[in-house]
């Protein structure tokens, strides 16, 4: 196939895979600005404590240690986002480095640690010197006696996203403070932070309150910022509460801000935006698909210019030419030819067009099976989870609620044809629910809970598997000691929780890259946690283990003899790969037992003499259950005399 | 699969195959000549030098055999000899197959023939040989040397299919009641010879044709991932620790429809000289030339003009972004960002089933048996496989298929078939590959105030919802809903039969297209859609149970867009901001134009004022555009405009914003706005940024037509 049937191919895929928001126009990006509060309070010092878990972080402290480790994670997980970092109430005002030095002046109090923009290897190296080394060279975190405006420090957002994230399809302001009033005695202060609020909510940019508190003070959300926050969608009126972050109950500060500020980590952007769900024919309402399990992969290697003062990454442009003539070939004269025969069988772009069309988009649900019908080998493709919206139909958030529940509550499954953007391949999925959060039972705890569309395989992608052929099959004995171990190494809390498997390769791939990129020294080594921990392992199941493997022996002995046996009179087998080999049971044993002496031990009616453990040995070698009494041991080995025979 | 396959399709041509019979609108001799194309196209599809395919016309008005000389074969002509089959030799056979004016031809001789054509092609050598007779048994036959003949493809280890027209077959449930007597003789003849024969068929084209509407499956040979040990525990340093000797293939493989090469039409060369080749290879008769991607590359250059400047490719270093950062990595140390991984397959835990959910799964399926020969492993992995089985658990594996590779988890799943114990493993996600988004809980409401309601909310399905739901789900049950062979009950929609739409699509036209380059696509076939809804009967017997679910639900389609109440949106205590606002509404400031325009729109109901609001808005994109350096503010005029369109369309005042953009884009195209802006108007279009349609708003005067015109015209 030509290189061009690829570069085709993958376009096409990565088409599949962008995420959309219902208006083109905007650029698919997400920015970030985190507004951190510095006052006296927030940089006050917890308690001191000899404990080795207590608490050392101020807020501040924590705050930044928090923005160090986001912008660290976003730069894997969101290249392409912009981070800034904004200090307000601070002594020193600073603002962009524009052409007129002089803008600072109109944000007093606000210092821009960290401009709006892709983080570079030298704001990773700042923020990290600020804030896991604690060195402030410059006194940036040094509090102002005066009041800040807290309309103004709006404002000075509202600059920073204007000019920075100009047109970004998602734009957030996280503040983090520890003030619940500001301007309490203030009421046209306040005022003007509202207007100023709202300029931010017709911008598009949501507000997300990451409160600290310390004690048993609860952070009056009704006090100033409820004139502030508005809600994200109409369409979930439904809204997410806000969680305050605070030292305690064995988390500490910076553990439980990590925590609320990572859940808010990527802007949820959807895959697919109002489709309509049609769950019988005359019932639809809509969804929106989000891609919440998305292989994350290192970026690619990219061309680097390096003949100007600081290396730069050169931006390609490609333009189509024909091969024969080199002359640039513009979009509407491509045509897409098949090769068949030796030859090209083309089709114009029309027709092309009505080859890839299956009808408008839609989820049509065809029936509903019971979950187990899915078999677990039915995977091709990562599942795609759908949350209802009210934007095309008013009533889909209850009836999508109605079937979840339905079928949480009697282990059911969809089953439907689904076609989610116009043009894409029409597949057939289950629509599978996943249970309530907070559910004990769920294996599932951080996925949220809803509907999800998981692709089915069709025909065509069913692999034939050969089937070795005949097996030795594992006797009760084996099979019950692999039981004991597989208890033994239970995974904690009995779930597969990905959270706790970071991407060794990718880990890798940027802790290099970091390393480079900021001049440290390149590590040796990272730690895997999906490597086995075969301490535990040997700890927990050596012992049996050990018995398994005795057993192992013993059986994998008598099973080669019994195959030797059987194969005796078939031609000649090729060479078996030699096998570690211990000293062989001295026991007799009921497989060393060759067809012909079985076979007269029935018709001698010696069967009976023999013990339970050699019947049983016989019927294993001959890849029979061995369940049973002895009388139905004896009674299945004469069957298979008699059928083999 | 490799295979070497001879094929020959003796076609009766005489003129009795021109009827058309028993209420079809297509000749006997196209009717059964669909068969023969898709088998011939098939052939040719494949483009294998090692699928062979002869014709023989029967029933000819010329005589053109080998065997001529003797008696008895009069009117038997070779239409192709047996070779490769390509598109040229296709057309030719295309316009050789037509109904003659004969009636006389024997074919038993032809059947002779074809077999002496076949021996002379495939000597002594391994092939599969195949003998098609397609007839309509009309033509006189000599049936003397039938047990001579049979015994002859029997030697020669040849399968003979015999396909009638209107041929009576039981199976199939097909007689032809008035049948000419010489018809019922021919007919008992071939059934006669193909039974003779061992690898015989006897069968009435109408069930061949049928078969044809089943999507033919591409067969993979299996793929071995991964031939190494499955262990658990650490095998160097604690001997006991389990080490089977695995062998792994794909079980799922997700398949493609087939690619398309991207092309342009040859542009007119004066007088046709030899003819180029698109890719080099042997192709015939190409009036495309193929399309290459050519790449260039741009740096930031604050000197250059527009602010980039090209750079030569091989200038160039390779390396990664750290966010905006550029790391060279020179060529000596191009694996340093590759983790240095060992191959191996090792269990790092267990978890029971009912901890697992489906939708964790990240794609593809691999199936994992023990290496064969090897009755160790057999039964080790056996008894893992029966454990894991019992305790109805899976197990949590690392995988690196080959030194070097990155690791990934695997669930590993026990399967128990008879002639089969094997682990099924699934690709899982690691903790980057999880984005957390939040969404709201389906079975409350948590207010404003903070409360949660459980119950008579909009938001909350009702009782009656509830039931209705619950009555609609039971009733459409399909599990067992389908029938099977046997005519037992069975599940509806199993993956067996539930071909991928796109690919066999794709497939039909491209095969009906080389049949017949001039027609039009042909429709979807049938069996493509058959899941694409329920099964009616199914529907129709709960039409009771659907329409009391529908009227539960009491959905109703999203009011149309109108004017957007602007009071409507308010921060979460509920302040009326706009009251806030001071006297500058209506004043458009550059510095923040989006929420200003917003609030002057939203505050006004006057036609001059809305007109008044839109001016200054255009002023200040005009201005954005005019002092962008580059492409720096593109972005910000692009926002703005966006805004003002959308506004302007909420309140169905869109001859405010075509007036502006038709202006712009004379002014873009001009060069009036600071220089070549050309580049701002493709983002314009690529965004969708252009006339407001009467589709978009009602009281618009432009037609989507003008408004598709408006972004083609330059």
């Amino acid at each position: 196939m030509s290189s061009g049937d690829h570069g085709w191919k993958r376009e096409e895929e990565d088409e599949a895979d962008q995420e959309i928001d219902e208006t083109s126009y905007k650029t698919q990006k997400d920015a970030i600005l985190l507004a951190i509060e510095v006052s006296e309070s927030m940089l006050e010092a917890p308690p001191a404590s000899s404990s080795k878990k207590a608490d050392r972080d101020s807020p501040v402290q924590a705050a930044l240690k928090c923005a160090y480790h986001l912008m660290e994670q976003r730069i894997i997980s969101n290249p392409k986002d912009m981070m800034g970092i904004l200090l307000f109430g601070t002594e020193k005002s600073k603002f962009q480095d524009d052409n007129d030095g002089r803008k600072g002046l109109g944000y007093p109090h606000c210092y821009l640690f960290t401009d709006l923009d892709v983080p570079a290897a030298e704001d990773v190296n700042k923020l990290k010197t600020l804030a896991e080394d604690g060195e402030d060279e410059d006194e940036v975190l040094k509090p102002t006696s005066e009041t800040v405006s807290m309309s103004n420090v709006f404002f000075c957002a509202n600059q920073i996203f204007t000019t920075k994230a100009a047109n970004f399809g998602s734009r957030r302001l996280f503040i983090v403070t520890d003030n619940d009033s500001p301007h309490s005695s203030d009421k046209a202060s306040r005022s003007a932070a509202a207007v100023r609020a709202k300029d931010l909510y017709d911008l598009g940019i949501t507000i997300e309150l990451f409160p600290i508190t310390r004690g048993d003070e609860p952070f009056q959300v009704g006090n100033f910022y409820e004139d502030i926050i508005y809600h994200e969608n109409f369409g979930e009126a439904n809204s997410t509460d806000v969680r305050s972050s605070k030292s305690g109950d064995g988390l500490t500060l910076l553990n439980s801000l990590i925590a609320n500020i990572n859940s808010k980590q990527s802007a949820k952007r959807a895959l697919f935006s109002n489709v309509p769900f049609e769950i019988a024919p005359g019932l639809k309402i809509s969804v929106k698909g989000y891609n919440i399990v998305h292989r994350q992969t290192p970026a690619r290697t990219c061309y680097i210019w390096l003949d100007g003062e600081k290396p730069q990454i050169a931006i390609g442009e490609t333009t189509r030419v024909a091969e024969d003539s080199t002359r640039t070939v513009e979009k509407q004269e491509i045509k897409k030819a098949y090769k068949f025969g030796g030859e090209y069988v083309y089709f114009t772009s029309d027709e092309q067009k009505t080859l890839r069309d299956f009808g408008s988009p839609a989820i049509r649900i065809l029936g509903f099976k019971p979950r187990k019908a899915i078999p677990i080998w039915a995977s091709v493709k990562k599942a795609t989870f759908i949350f209802p919206s009210e934007e095309d139909y008013v009533g889909s958030t209850r009836v999508y609620s109605a079937l979840w529940q339905k079928l949480l509550k009697d282990d059911k499954v969809g089953i439907a044809w689904c076609i989610t953007r116009s043009n894409a391949q029409p597949i057939l999925a289950a629509i599978i629910p996943s249970k309530e959060q907070s559910d004990d039972d769920s294996g599932t705890p951080y996925l949220p809970s809803g509907l999800w569309i998981y692709p089915l395989p069709f025909v065509d992608d069913i692999r034939e598997i050969k089937a070795p052929g005949e097996l030795a099959k594992s006797s009760d004995e084996l099979t019950n000691q692999m039981r004991t171990i597989i208890q033994q190494l239970q995974l904690p809390k009995a779930m597969f929780n990905p959270k706790k498997y970071p991407n060794p390769s990718l880990q890798w791939h940027y802790r290099i890259l970091q390393a480079l990129a900021l001049e440290d020294e390149v590590p040796e080594k990272v730690e895997d946690a999906t490597e086995p921990k075969y301490k535990a392992i040997s700890k927990r199941a050596g012992g049996y283990l050990e018995d398994w493997w005795e057993t192992l022996e013993k059986e994998a002995g008598n099973a080669k003899q019994a195959k030797a046996l059987k194969r005796d009179p078939d031609e000649a087998l090729p060479e078996r790969p030699a096998k570690r080999s211990r000293a062989g049971s001295e026991k007799p044993s009921g497989s060393s037992l060759n067809q012909a002496q079985i076979k007269a031990a029935v018709e001698n009616g010696t069967l009976a003499k023999m013990t339970v453990a050699q019947l049983k040995d016989v019927l294993g070698a001959k890849g029979l259950s061995t369940s049973g009494k002895k009388a139905d041991l004896v009674e299945r080995i004469e069957e298979w005399v008699e059928q083999s025979v | 699969m490799a295979e070497k396959e001879a094929s020959i399709f003796i076609i009766d041509l005489g003129s009795s195959m021109a009827e058309s019979n028993h209420g079809r609108s297509e000749s006997d001799l196209d009717w059964s000549m669909r068969y023969v194309w898709d088998k011939i196209t098939d052939t040719v599809a494949a483009n294998r030098k090692t699928l062979c395919i002869g014709v023989v016309g029967l029933r000819t008005d010329e005589t053109n055999n080998k065997l001529q000389e003797d008696e008895g074969y009069e009117n038997i002509s070779v239409l192709q000899e047996l070779g490769p089959m390509g598109m040229t030799a296709l057309r030719d056979l295309q316009s050789s197959v037509a109904p003659s004016s004969s009636s006389t031809g024997d074919a038993i001789s032809a059947i002779v023939v074809a077999v002496d054509m076949m021996a002379t092609f495939t000597k002594k050598l391994k092939w599969t040989r195949k003998i098609y007779l397609v007839t309509d048994g009309q033509g006189a036959m000599d049936a003397d040397d039938v047990d001579d003949i049979a015994k002859k493809i029997n030697d020669s280890n040849i399968q003979l299919t015999i396909l009638g027209v209107d041929f009576d077959d039981e199976e199939y449930g097909v007689k032809e009641e008035d049948k000419s007597p010489q018809k019922a003789e021919n007919e008992q003849t071939l059934k006669t010879l193909a039974n003779a024969c061992t690898d015989g068929v006897f069968a009435s084209i109408g069930e061949a044709i049928d078969q044809l509407d089943l999507p033919r499956v591409k067969s993979v040979k299996p793929y071995k991932t991964y031939d190494g040990s499955l262990t658990l525990g650490d095998p160097e340093k604690f001997p006991a620790a389990m080490n089977i000797n695995v062998e792994r293939y794909f079980k799922t493989h997700l398949a493609r429809p087939s690619g398309a090469s991207t092309v342009v039409v040859k542009p007119e060369q004066g007088g046709s000289q030899s003819t180029e080749t698109v890719d080099g290879g042997d192709m015939e008769g190409i009036e495309f030339s193929a399309v290459k991607q050519n790449r260039s590359y741009k740096v930031n250059d604050a000197d250059a003009p527009g602010g980039k400047r090209d750079v030569e490719f091989d200038s160039l270093a390779k390396g990664f972004e750290y966010g905006r950062t550029a790391v060279h990595i020179s060529e000596s140390e191009h694996n340093i960002t590759k983790l240095e991984s060992v191959k191996s397959f090792t269990i790092i835990g267990f978890i029971p089933w009912n901890k697992y959910e489906l939708f964790l799964n990240m794609g593809e399926v691999c199936v994992t048996h023990a290496r064969k020969f090897d009755e160790k492993s057999e039964l080790a992995l056996s008894s893992l496989v029966w454990a894991l089985n019992e305790v109805e658990s899976y197990a949590i594996a690392r995988l690196v298929t080959k030194d070097g590779k990155d690791p990934q988890l695997v669930l590993l799943a026990p399967h128990i078939e008879p002639d089969l114990e094997c682990l099924y493993d699934v690709p899982l996600p690691f903790a980057e590959d999880i984005r957390s988004y939040q969404f709201p809980p389906l079975d409350r409401v948590v207010t404003i105030t903070g409360q949660t309601v459980k119950s008579e909310h909009r938001f909350l399905p009702s009782d009656d919802l509830n039931v209705a739901m619950s009555d609609y789900v039971d009733a459409m049950d399909i599990s067992t809903y389908g029938v099977d062979d046997e005519g037992e009950p069975s599940e509806y929609a199993p993956i067996e039969e539930s071909y991928n739409p796109s690919i066999h699509r794709i497939n039909h036209a491209v095969k009906n297209r080389a049949i017949h380059p001039d027609g039009s696509l042909p429709p979807i076939p049938p069996i493509l859609l058959q899941f694409s809804t329920s099964p009616e009967d199914l529907l129709t017997k709960n039409k009771d149970v659907i329409e009391a679910l529908i009227e539960a639900s009491d959905v109703k389609k999203g009011k149309a867009k109108g004017k957007r109440r602007r009071d409507a949106v308010k921060p979460i205590s509920g302040l009326d901001v706009d009251a806030l606002l001071g006297d500058d509404k209506g004043t458009i400031s550059p510095e923040n134009p989006v929420p200003d325009f917003k609030n002057a729109i939203g505050t006004t109901e006057s036609e001059s004022e809305i007109e008044d609001a839109a001016k200054q808005m255009g002023d200040i994109i005009r201005a954005l555009v005019t002092e962008s350096f580059g492409d720096s503010k593109y972005d910000q005029a692009m926002e703005c405009i966006g805004v003002m369109r959308e506004e302007l369309i909420n309140i169905e005042e869109p001859k405010f914003f075509n007036s502006f953009i038709r202006n712009f884009k004379k002014a873009l195209l001009s060069g009036t706005l600071g220089g070549d802006r050309r580049d701002f108007w493709f983002k314009i279009r690529y965004g969708k940024l252009g006339l407001i349609d009467k589709t978009q708003a009602d009281t618009s005067d432009v037609t989507l037509d003008d408004a598709d015109q408006f972004y083609k015209q330059r």
